[in-house]
């Protein structure tokens, strides 16, 4: 038994982890190049703390003192903009959904793969030969093209066209959520397991039924799972874009810490973080009963 | 032919199912549809004329200035583009930059405050076969720090990277590190809890062979589990990172020197065409990002 000898070839763990190494100390050298993370002042920390501490007692009634006639009070003013954060966050996905679907279908080799479409008919012919790889393509584009814009960017693109209204918000919360649903529903499309849709097809289905019925069945729990994922996202994006007029609890933080108002700062992260557990533990206890 | 059909009945009757998985799927179609119907969201508002107007002129506004109200020319369009790439050059490295500070450290924090959240080993008895059972103060204890930990992750990732941003920047300047902060701390929360259920989820024998022999449970996790778990933490790393890429564009517009700061810029002086190319030039990282990104992760899939 001959001993192992020689150098040893790099692994690819470890050439990506050297990779990492070395683009991270490439970043840090380049960001302390520009400002050094502040050894805060006594200032700094003074506010810091200031802010930090008001966590523990978040405002629960309005901390100015002039507060405009007919204002609600301000834990139903929390709720009021947790509800047009779900009503956008809801709106955006039922279109993103839709969007998903479609661009997910296109931009799937299953539906003209041979396994669906029989290898030896014509149909699978002229799809793999014809159209097929053209429209995989041409749809896998578009997905990257549409996700690449951040939702924000996308947000100040149809604000500065349109103006502040609901559907800009919606639409561009819309158009990368819906790609990013295309890519992994078409990603889980593909890696289904095509037990049930090969049986089918030997009992003689034809390529829709074995697609409808055989291989989208496979994949639905996780889609499922993704989709529920992808809504708690939005709720994420759609508070953030607050930030630039929509009246969801983003805008609120900002005014609110614009008046130095520490308390209602809080009050309004603390209502952000109840919708989101909430929406965390409400598609927790559906995907748990998907795979049941 | 009767008896098949009537097998086929009975599968479909006795497939699993639950009422709470139909009542939330109905509640949920039921939010989507009512959010149409809300206020918010008002059709006659949003195509009026005087929008349309609007959008129009905006259409307009997006051709590089040089061009506005003149000829296609080819070559004044690559000059213009050039210029602005030159202006962006710094702004798509500092992106990059805070990307991969943010993702670093986030790795780093996350791998950290997965062991105590992960409960097969923040435990009393963790990775040995308990011979005496242990104290209900030790183990209220240990429950308490899993508790903790895991509620510090679930806040700091339910806090969307932006809003860290800006509270950041606000209190810590308009620098690039504030906002490296905050994308690190949003991203350590996701970071671990992902961590902490691979943990949870590896093979726990070989920690389990190493503590009977008399190691201690940093030895275990160091020898026996952490190389088990790094292919999937590479994989969940570069999915992260390409999000912080996405992230670090935009968090430009609170005032960081990123991308987003000169979209920010272009927006508020109405240079439409500028903000436009910016916009796609982010775009054009993000994509880069991606592809990056996928190939690394196809390169770990492959090698492990």
């Amino acid at each position: 038994m001959s001993p192992i000898t020689g150098p040893r070839p790099i692994g690819a763990r470890r050439a990506v982890l050297l990779l990492i190494a070395a683009t991270a100390v490439w970043a840090f050298v380049r960001l302390l190049a520009g400002s050094s993370p502040a050894l805060p002042d006594a200032s700094m920390i003074s506010g810091v703390v200031e802010f930090v501490s008001g966590a523990a007692h978040p405002a629960l009634a309005y901390e100015s003192a002039s507060v405009p006639r007919g204002a609600p009070p301000l834990l139903v003013k929390a709720m009021l903009a947790a509800r047009t954060t779900v009503v956008y966050a809801a709106a955006a996905m039922s279109l993103a959904l839709v969007v998903g679907a479609m661009l997910g279908f296109f931009a799937s080799t299953a539906w003209w793969s041979a396994d669906i479409t029989g290898a030896g008919g014509r149909l699978a012919a002229t799809l793999r030969h014809g159209p097929g790889a053209a429209v995989y393509a041409s749809a896998r584009v578009l997905i990257a093209a549409m996700r690449s814009v951040h939702e924000l960017l996308w947000a100040v693109f149809f604000l500065a066209a349109f103006g502040l209204t609901g559907v800009a918000v919606v639409v561009a919360i819309a158009i990368p959520f819906g790609a990013t649903l295309a890519k992994v529903f078409s990603e889980l499309i593909d890696e289904a397991p095509r037990d049930a849709a090969a049986a089918l097809a030997a009992a003689g289905a034809g390529p829709v039924q074995v697609y409808l019925f055989g291989l989208v069945p496979r994949a639905l729990p996780d889609m499922g799972a993704y989709a529920l994922y992808r809504f708690e996202c939005a709720l994420r994006s759609s508070a953030v874009l607050g930030f630039f007029g929509p009246e969801t609890l983003g805008k609120f933080i900002k005014q609110s810490w614009n008046e130095n108002h520490y308390g209602e700062v809080w009050t309004y992260l603390y209502t952000l973080f109840a919708l989101i557990a909430l929406a965390d533990w409400w598609s927790g206890a559906m995907r748990r009963r998907f795979v049941a | 032919m009767i008896d098949r059909l009537e097998h086929v009945r009975s599968l479909q009757l006795d497939r699993p199912r639950s009422r709470f998985l139909r009542w939330s799927m109905a509640a949920l179609v039921a939010l989507m549809v009512a959010a149409w119907g809300s206020s918010e969201l008002s059709f006659e508002d949003a195509f009026s004329a005087r929008r349309r107007a609007n959008a129009a002129r905006f259409l307009g506004e997006i051709v590089p200035y040089p061009l506005q109200g003149r000829p296609f020319d080819a070559t004044v369009a690559v000059d213009w583009g050039r210029d602005r790439l030159e202006d962006a050059s710094g702004a798509v490295g500092t992106t990059l930059a805070i990307s991969v500070a943010a993702a670093v450290l986030a790795a780093l924090a996350g791998l950290l405050l997965a062991v105590p959240a992960a409960r097969n080993l923040a435990s009393p008895e963790a990775l040995v076969d308990a011979t005496a059972a242990p104290s209900f103060a030790a183990r209220a204890a240990w429950a308490a720090l899993v508790a903790t930990v895991r509620a510090f992750m679930i806040f700091v990732r339910s806090v969307p990277e932006y809003i860290w941003a800006f509270l950041l920047v606000q209190l810590l300047g308009f620098d690039a590190w504030p906002a490296v902060f905050a994308l690190a701390l949003h991203n350590t929360g996701i970071l671990g809890k992902l961590t902490a259920e691979t943990l949870e989820d590896a093979d726990q024998s070989p920690a389990r062979a190493l503590r009977a022999l008399g190691a201690t449970r940093t030895q275990a996790v160091i020898t026996a589990l952490a190389p088990q778990i790094l292919p999937r933490f590479l994989l969940y790393f570069f999915y992260r990172w390409e999000t912080c890429l996405r992230e670090a564009t935009v968090l430009g517009m609170l005032g960081v020197v990123s991308l987003g700061s000169l979209v920010r810029d272009a927006r508020v002086s109405n240079f439409y065409d500028e903000m436009v190319l910016y916009v796609a030039i982010a775009a054009a990282l993000v994509l880069a990002g991606d592809l990056l990104s996928a190939a690394a992760r196809a390169i770990v899939r492959r090698a492990s």
